[in-house]
């Protein structure tokens, strides 16, 4: 196992990581089905990209076209990264969170989601349209050089040192009061308001959140792998990281750092894993081209439905918060009701 | 001038396959509670089952035909053997949106090894012309409008003046009256997947036959159209969306001359995303979108 593959499994694991995380924090604890996560994540890569990369007149860079090219220094396109996600949630957010019953806000950022993919991949100049950007400069590459295993160890530990960050900061939202009064909109909107809770409030902010730590694994993305393109963040992409999230444990933290290792880092070495050639009685079987990359997706699907049917609450399922001082309750009897729909 | 005069023309053949689509859509939606989100991919699916049937050299009517009752059946299984189990077991709306699109991402993928990436179009003269003014419309275009309003026509007998279709508008109102009421409601709820099946596997071969090519990737597209003209129309109303989808069919045409072709999509998403912020009930719901998730 060489350096250079062991340093792709683990930052694309961080960037997964961090990426659930997020999800979670919307989908897990607030109830928001955010099927446009991954426009946020390329929002964050993109930005990143403008902002290290030098302007599109400059040689070499000719090939693309592009806004932007600032040439910033390490940290900065990171934060930019995940200030962009940030600043493109507050306009969707409020279209989307502010009227709209829960089922229509999943459609509509679906439908968010294909759109601006096509409106990327058609308008050229903006992001250099379906050929996406390449040659995006790696942070530090003047002080560190990119072809050694030392580079590849410095970016593990950058990616580490966010997973970190991240981890701390969705813990300390999920036990905040702040994280008590997502769930309990998640759980009963309407009692929540009746509290006093403001839930076009909670769920803008939650919303935002999310949207920065999602433009920061887009923006740790793009330094490690170098390009972006729209046929990177397609739809079902975020569609992984949901199945990541429901099979980890909605609302549980450690599930979604669970989801994301099982999910999108397990499939995607499985699949690595497969022989390009089965040998089946003795005659060499090819499986035709794109048949196992249709098939993973098969798997996706069939993976969030039966988490749904069989164990909706996950491998980790959220833990029941209880407070010192709560009544205790010995064994209350199920109390079956009725459904009336 | 007659650029646009050519533009109203297809707007008119667009009109026609988005409300085929639409009013199936918002029917699922409005009787039996479901954002069925896999219904481009049933489409796309019912456009490839004609498809092979056309290239077997049967005519691409017989395959519209057939495209139909895939489209039925396949939908009335999907009821059957996924969504009516999980809405049984008292799934949440939001939980069915994500069901309904993990069904999707499975067809999809599971068509893609069949059918390839590649585009494909039925072997099917377009047919003689016929000028009416400046608009210029093809035999096939003619067809597809008259399937259309014949559809139309027959959605609206349906649901007027039939027990069938009183009995589905009494499910959509209320399911556990209709039911105490001796509504067979389990079966209506089949005949409605039987029928909006039907009319997404028809909208989905005249979507591609009125396309000069289809791909697999062409079912997003096509549930985004259906979903803006059923969501402009108010989720759930039959003629609402029957409206959403002139407005819709006739704008993106109309923009599609004016500036690029490409973005027709992107103009019916704007159409969406006004809808959602001025009128998130639509046209013609009283509630709609604003009611509570149940």
């Amino acid at each position: 196992m060489n350096t250079y593959y062991a340093a792709n499994l683990l930052v694309y694991a961080g960037v997964d990581i961090i990426a659930c995380l997020a999800l979670n924090l919307q989908f897990g604890v607030s109830g928001i089905v955010n099927f446009s996560f991954i426009v946020f994540q390329a929002a964050g890569a993109y930005a990143a990209a403008v902002l290290s990369m030098p302007p599109h007149t400059a040689s070499g860079y000719e090939f693309q076209l592009y806004v932007g090219g600032f040439q910033l220094p390490f940290p900065l396109p990171w934060i930019g990264g995940a200030l962009a996600g940030g600043l493109l949630s507050i306009p969707v957010g409020l279209v989307v969170l502010r009227k709209l019953r829960s089922d229509y806000q999943a459609i509509a950022l679906l439908v968010t989601s294909i759109i601006a993919n096509t409106v990327i991949t058609n308008a050229r100049p903006f992001l250099n349209g379906a050929a996406g950007l390449a040659l995006v400069p790696q942070p530090l590459q003047d002080q560190i050089d990119p072809g050694t295993d030392w580079y590849q160890y410095f970016y593990i530990g950058l990616t580490a040192v966010c997973v970190v960050l991240v981890w701390f900061v969705a813990s300390r939202i999920v036990n905040s009061p702040f994280g008590r009064s997502l769930r309990a909109m998640r759980d009963h909107e309407l009692a929540a308001s009746a509290l006093g809770k403001n839930p076009v409030a909670l769920k803008m902010t939650i919303f935002i959140v999310g949207g920065v730590i999602a433009g920061l694994s887009g923006a740790i993305l793009v330094g490690f792998i170098m390009l972006w393109a729209p046929s990177v963040w397609l739809f079902p992409e975020t569609i992984i990281l949901f199945a990541a999230v429901i099979v980890g444990g909605r609302g549980n933290n450690m599930g979604a750092v669970l989801g994301a290792l099982l999910v999108p880092v397990g499939f995607e070495e499985v699949t690595r894993l497969l022989p390009s050639e089965f040998n089946m009685l003795g005659f060499a079987i090819t499986p035709p081209v794109g048949l196992i990359p249709a098939l993973q997706w098969v798997a996706i699907g069939l993976l969030i439905i039966g988490f749904l049917w069989f164990r909706p609450e996950g491998v980790r399922p959220e833990p029941r918060h209880v407070f010192d001082g709560a009544p205790v309750v010995p064994d209350a009897p199920e109390v079956e009701l009725v459904r009336t729909a | 001038m007659s650029l646009f005069a050519a533009a109203f023309g297809f707007g008119l053949v667009s009109m026609s396959v988005i409300a085929l689509a639409a009013v199936g859509f918002t029917m699922q939606f409005g009787i039996t509670n479901m954002i069925n989100l896999a219904y481009g991919e049933v489409m796309i699916s019912s456009a490839y089952v004609a498809y092979y049937i056309n290239r077997a050299g049967i005519s691409i009517w017989i395959g519209m035909l057939a495209g139909a009752a895939f489209g039925a059946v396949f939908s009335f299984l999907l009821n059957r053997i996924v969504y009516a189990p999980f809405q049984r077991k008292g799934t949440s709306l939001l939980g069915m949106v994500i069901v309904s699109l993990a069904v999707s991402l499975m067809i999809a993928n599971l068509l893609l090894p069949i059918v390839s990436y590649n585009s494909v179009s039925y072997h099917q003269s377009s047919g003689g012309l016929l000028r009416v003014g400046g608009i210029i419309l093809t035999a096939n275009q003619i067809v597809i409008i008259g399937v259309a309003v014949v559809v139309m026509l027959g959605i609206h007998g349906l649901l007027t003046y039939t027990r069938l279709g009183k009995a589905m508008r009494a499910t959509a109102a209320n399911p556990t009256l209709a039911r105490n009421c001796g509504i067979p409601t389990k079966r209506v709820v089949d005949a409605v997947w039987l029928i909006t099946g039907g009319l997404c596997g028809l909208a989905g071969v005249v979507a591609a036959l009125n396309s000069d090519s289809f791909a697999i990737a062409s079912g997003a597209g096509f549930l985004i159209t259906a979903l803006a003209a059923a969501v402009l129309g108010g989720a759930g109303q039959p003629y609402g969306a029957m409206i959403g989808a002139v407005i819709i069919g006739m704008v993106t045409e109309l923009s599609a001359a004016s500036f690029s072709p490409e973005y027709k999509d992107v103009v019916a998403f704007g159409i969406l995303v006004l809808v959602m912020v001025l009128r998130p009930q639509g046209l013609l719901a009283k509630r709609g979108a604003l009611a509570a998730a149940g």
